[in-house]
């Protein structure tokens, strides 16, 4: 009854599930390091560099991502001088010792950048949480031995603000996973995107969207085990 | 109870005596061979079915209250033709076939796209009306089909023109939005350089954009869809006529003028005629 999609539609799946997991991989690991530059200067005692780090959690937090993505796709292009983005929407290569790097299409750009700049805010938020569970006693034990500030928050206050905030952090990035199926509205093929274009052409809705949902399930289920991972060799750990 | 259970046993029975009605009505044709043709000079009438909400093909003129259209000047031309009445039936895509089968209409011209399942069950004339897939761009971006390859054009996801486009042309960049009004939005930001759709449905979105003279729809399709009259199966003297008489307002300017009127310039969609009687049997 339930015929199997032909290679050709599969293999649209798996570059779909590709382009996913480079972007979900690529938004991750820039959002923590912008998220982690976010909660310091959140948790700044000078206002100039908190203030503006709250109106920006604020303001990402509370509108869809969807709407950011439209943002970054329609309303910043239309900002951009001409030539710009008949220059971001060409192909560039640049030779690099063995391999080439490709410029990416003009919705992968938006699409990254959406993507990161609104996961940055939770992943902020998150890191955030961490540095404030470290007790105030730790900073002030610390600063009594005599250690430099800087010292004091990269080897007393950071690793145990790392080991607090973890678990969420992975909560966020199985989020960057599900969110990135949002960039195909702005036209980027990713794996919703090409599940939709396998069902237009095969008429196979079930298979299609069924073999989506589990390559989704899949790519979560490696970020539960890393996490499960992670959780447990720190529960090893001696704790504070 | 006993009355709310009536009128459904009463609908029942409807097919039943509709079928019994059908295998009577296949009978008759053989047993009185009389030709199409010859019936609707007698009766002079030609009964027609046509849209009655499908402008600029069939619709209810806000005026007149009747129905006008491009399809109603050629189901027109053909009754004059003839020497007859026009009767014209507003019919909607799914009762066409069943109209001429049953026989309550002599033609179809109804925006009846020709297909090879259609064909099974109704006779084509020759087509008198071409809609195709075709481009929106910024002017003097697009001109020839071979600059498709180079470009990054919008379509819409799940639509065949996004499956024509990549079959026809794979070296070009595709991109699928939501729908048509979103790939225009990228149209306009420059993302992509064209977008495609049917080209009245172009029309139709350009219509409504405040810019529009910087924009414009180049005269070429990359795909047909072909539409004639709709004729009952095995009437070769009225098939002849039909296309005959499409022939000969192809001929003569009319179907150039029936064109004009409905997709001309000063048209509410103005489309160039890229499709003649004739250029497709």
């Amino acid at each position: 009854m339930i015929d199997w999609l032909a290679p050709k539609y599969l293999g649209w799946l798996l570059s779909g599930f590709g382009v996913t997991v480079a972007l979900a991989t690529a938004a991750s690991a820039a959002a923590t390091l912008l998220g982690f530059m976010l909660a310091i200067a959140r948790n700044s005692a000078h206002r100039g560099f908190a203030r503006p780090a709250a109106t920006f959690v604020a303001l990402m937090r509370n509108t869809p991502l969807l709407v950011q993505l439209f943002f970054w796709y329609f309303g910043v292009a239309a900002l951009l001088p001409p030539g710009a983005i008949q220059w971001l929407s060409q192909a560039h290569v640049w030779h690099v010792v063995f391999f080439d790097i490709r410029w990416p299409t003009l919705e992968t750009l938006a699409g990254f950048i959406g993507l990161t700049i609104y996961t940055t805010a939770f992943i902020g938020e998150e890191i955030r949480a961490g540095l404030r569970g470290v007790p105030a006693g730790q900073t002030n034990a610390a600063a009594a031995l005599g250690m430099r500030p800087l010292a004091i928050f990269r080897y007393v206050v950071l690793p145990q603000a790392v080991r607090i905030a973890m678990p969420p952090l992975f909560g966020q990035y199985m989020n960057v996973v599900k969110n990135s199926s949002l960039t195909m509205a702005i036209g980027l093929a990713e794996l919703s995107y090409a599940s939709r274009q396998v069902e237009t052409e095969t008429f196979r809705t079930f298979q299609a969207f069924g073999i989506a949902t589990l390559l989704y399930i899949g790519a979560i289920a490696v970020i539960e085990a890393l996490s499960m991972a992670t959780t447990h060799r720190h529960a090893a750990a001696p704790s504070r | 109870m006993q009355n709310k259970n009536r009128p459904p046993r009463a609908r029942l029975a409807v097919p039943g005596i509709a079928a019994a009605l059908l295998s009577i009505a296949a009978l008759v044709p053989l047993a009185a061979h009389a030709d199409k043709l010859d019936d609707i000079k007698k009766a002079g009438v030609l009964r027609v079915a046509t849209f009655d909400s499908n402008p600029p093909f069939g619709y209810v003129d806000a005026k007149s209250h009747k129905i006008v259209g491009l399809d109603v000047d050629y189901a027109k031309a053909l009754a004059d033709k003839l020497g007859v009445k026009l009767e014209l039936q507003p019919t909607n895509p799914a009762n066409r076939i069943p109209f001429l089968t049953s026989k309550k209409v002599d033609l179809v011209l109804a925006n009846f796209t020709i297909t090879d399942e259609r064909a099974k069950q109704v006779d084509f004339s020759i087509p008198y009306f071409s809609s195709g897939q075709q481009f929106l761009a910024k002017k003097g971006t697009l001109s020839s089909p071979d600059q498709l390859s180079a470009l990054r054009i919008g379509a819409d996801k799940g639509t065949t023109n996004e499956i024509t486009l990549r079959e026809k042309f794979p070296k070009a960049t595709i991109v699928a939005f939501d729908d048509t009004p979103f790939a225009f939005a990228a149209l306009r930001t420059g993302t992509v350089q064209a977008i495609t759709q049917d080209g009245p449905k172009l029309v139709g979105l350009l219509a409504n954009v405040p810019d529009k003279q910087n924009y414009e729809i180049p005269a070429f399709t990359i795909s047909n869809d072909y539409m004639g009259v709709g004729l009952p199966k095995g009437e070769p003297r009225l098939t002849a006529f039909v296309n005959d008489t499409l022939r000969d307002l192809e001929k003569d300017g009319t179907a150039a003028n029936i064109y004009e009127r409905w997709f001309g310039p000063k048209s509410a969609q103005p489309l160039p005629r890229l499709f003649k009687i004739g250029d497709k049997v």
